[in-house]
């Protein structure tokens, strides 16, 4: 018997860590590289008519994308509305009352299912759900399939929060006489607070970025944004649309898109951590 | 990014697909709390019985005749199932009014458990049954008709770890007090007041009553969850190892208050440490596998146990 020299083992740590090294660089490297060209090549858009003007025709210079910003604003206002009641709901089903039953083991895997389904077959189940039987696209369509990706992401987070709640803190509040709705609505939700503002948030972000669900939904629009009604402008389908165009100044207008809503996405993010960190009640 | 890592860890949950459900068969097999209250009739015979010596009074009840005390609760005939585990065995205990009882024994023997029955929070785990009696005042709180908001007012619970809510220090005494009376602004706070001074924490937080409970050290945590209990007015509390995760000075203070509180409660605390059953209670059952080995006078348990597992308990030869 030898003991085996260290020679090999010392090797190996170092092949390893430079390769986990070069990856998370890499990985980051990426979303800095992608974060630096869109500043610099969407930064030059972003002034007042852009968010104060309706586009203007390829060529003519000017105008700005205000319908869209609005027009995105109350598509994720409508799709969080949806949401957010359901979701959180499903959450608390799932955490505080299915006791492993079979409805709550269903329920949760179709979360999951969802969570990883395509954005774009969201999108045409809106379309047939709602667009075909109306004639004509429509914001609530939109919004109906934003807010079928954001309620499993919700679903899953409140669940996940709310299980971090103690036992023994449900337990004490019943101890004390509190009904179990009133132990879930005011102890628990209070005591998962952060958690629960977290996966909200993380929702809208995550679907602030769509544009395929948008497509067949709520298309687009270079009017004013008047109602969900009717088709309604937004950013992404916009981005779509300008960065395919031949046009320098439509061009500039999806940079300057693509900055806004990638600072809008990053802002929440930053929230979400800023939550989290005060969560320690 | 983040928001797609919330797939993977519960994908194991697939697994709860293959196990199936069994709480029907369950139910079938662990009979159903017992409703009906014995007839007038049988109990007038049983006690003759015990009188004439055909019906052995349980030991915990002969302790208390002895001794001309009455109990608050008592238990008869209570068996208690994890699912199809029993864990409990027809544990007869009479806890004494204004008394501590400590209930001792190794880990696992069921202490808790048995403890968790009085105020059926256990009721929060649907595989979870209990059968018998366990009479408070006389009447059967197993029986589903008995109001259970009443009898977590009437009997309040302590316990390991303090479980402050998030909310302020007024603010949990407070919780209790508004699900079972209305009352006005200033009567609560007097109310609160109260409850702070008996738990001997109001000199310590009565400037910062608007703070979060959680901001308290580990040891006023749990007195603040004790003025919690005692704001609704129990008659019982049940204290369920309450000084284990706090440091020893906190712990004397909790013991002295125990002591002060005794006066207006029946106390019932279960501990690990068996020198502080020794120091603070009148009573001491000592549990084992389930069964009540032994129930005496805290200072004839610790010095002369009747059965030899006590003694072997106590001297530390196991457990």
């Amino acid at each position: 018997m030898k003991l085996r020299p260290p020679t090999g083992r010392r090797l190996a740590n170092l092949a390893v860590s430079i390769w986990a090294g070069a990856s998370a660089l890499t990985g980051i490297a990426i979303l800095f590289w992608i974060l630096y060209v869109v500043i610099i090549r969407g930064i030059g858009a972003l002034n007042l008519s852009f968010f104060t003007h309706l586009p203007t025709p390829p060529g003519m210079g000017g105008g700005g994308l205000a319908n869209a910003i609005a027009g995105t604003l109350a598509l994720t206002a409508g799709a969080t509305v949806i949401a957010v009641p359901l979701g959180l709901l499903a959450g608390v089903y799932l955490a505080e009352f299915s006791e492993e039953s079979k409805a709550g083991d269903y329920s949760r895997f179709s979360a999951n299912v969802l969570m990883g389904m395509p954005s774009i077959i969201v999108g045409i189940f809106a379309y047939t759900l709602v667009v075909v039987p109306l004639g004509h696209f429509s914001g609530y369509a939109g919004a109906l399939a934003l807010a079928i990706l954001m309620l499993p992401v919700i679903t899953r987070t409140t669940e996940d929060m709310l299980r971090l709640v103690p036992n023994t803190l449900r337990e004490s509040a019943l101890a004390l006489g509190a009904p179990r709705w009133k132990v879930t609505l005011a102890i628990v939700f209070r005591a998962a607070k952060g958690g629960l503002i977290t996966g909200i948030l993380l929702a809208v972000a995550r679907v602030s970025g769509e544009t395929a669900p948008l497509l067949f939904t709520a298309l687009n629009s270079p009017y004013w944004f008047h109602s969900l009604g009717e088709p309604t402008p937004n950013l992404t389908v916009t981005i779509f649309n300008y960065a395919m165009s031949p046009y320098p100044d439509w061009q500039q207008k999806a940079w300057g898109a693509s900055l806004l809503i990638t600072l809008g996405v990053l802002l929440t993010t930053v929230l979400t951590r800023f939550l989290l960190r005060e969560k320690k009640v | 990014m983040s928001s797609y890592n919330l797939t993977f860890p519960r994908l194991g949950r697939w697994a709860l697909f293959k196990r199936k459900s069994n709480l029907a068969s369950r139910e079938e097999t662990v009979p159903r709390t017992e409703v009906k209250p014995p007839a007038a009739l049988e109990v007038v015979e049983r006690v003759a019985r015990a009188a004439t010596g055909e019906e052995s009074l349980p030991e915990s009840a002969a302790v208390l005749a002895r001794l001309g005390l009455t109990n608050k609760v008592a238990t008869r005939d209570l068996n208690f199932f994890y699912g199809q585990t029993q864990a409990l065995f027809d544990n007869h205990l009479d806890i004494a009014a204004q008394r501590v009882t400590a209930i001792i024994g190794p880990s696992g023997c069921g202490k808790s458990t048995h403890l968790r029955i009085y105020n059926r929070i256990y009721e929060l785990y649907r595989e979870q049954q209990a059968t018998g009696e366990v009479l408070l005042d006389g009447r059967n709180i197993l029986d589903p008709s008995y109001d259970l908001m009443e009898l977590r007012r009437k009997i309040g619970m302590i316990f390991q770890k303090p479980t402050p809510f998030p909310m302020s220090v007024y603010d949990n005494v407070a919780y209790g007090l508004k699900l079972h009376y209305t009352m006005k602004k200033r009567e609560m706070a007097e109310r609160v007041e109260e409850a702070l001074s008996r738990a001997a924490l109001w000199d310590e937080v009565k400037d910062s009553l608007h703070r979060p409970g959680t901001a308290l050290s580990g040891g006023q945590q749990q007195r603040l969850c004790i003025a919690r209990a005692l704001a609704v007015e129990p008659e019982v509390l049940l204290m369920d190892e309450p000084t284990s995760a706090i440091d020893p000075i906190a712990t004397a203070k909790i013991e002295e208050l125990i002591n002060d509180l005794k006066d207006h409660y029946a106390i019932v605390i279960v501990t690990h440490n068996m020198q502080q059953a020794a120091r603070i209670s009148d009573f001491t059952a000592f549990f084992f596998q389930g069964h009540i080995v032994e129930f005496g006078e805290t200072q004839q348990l610790f010095t002369k146990p009747a059965q030899k597992q006590t003694e072997d308990y106590i001297t530390g030869r196991f457990g």
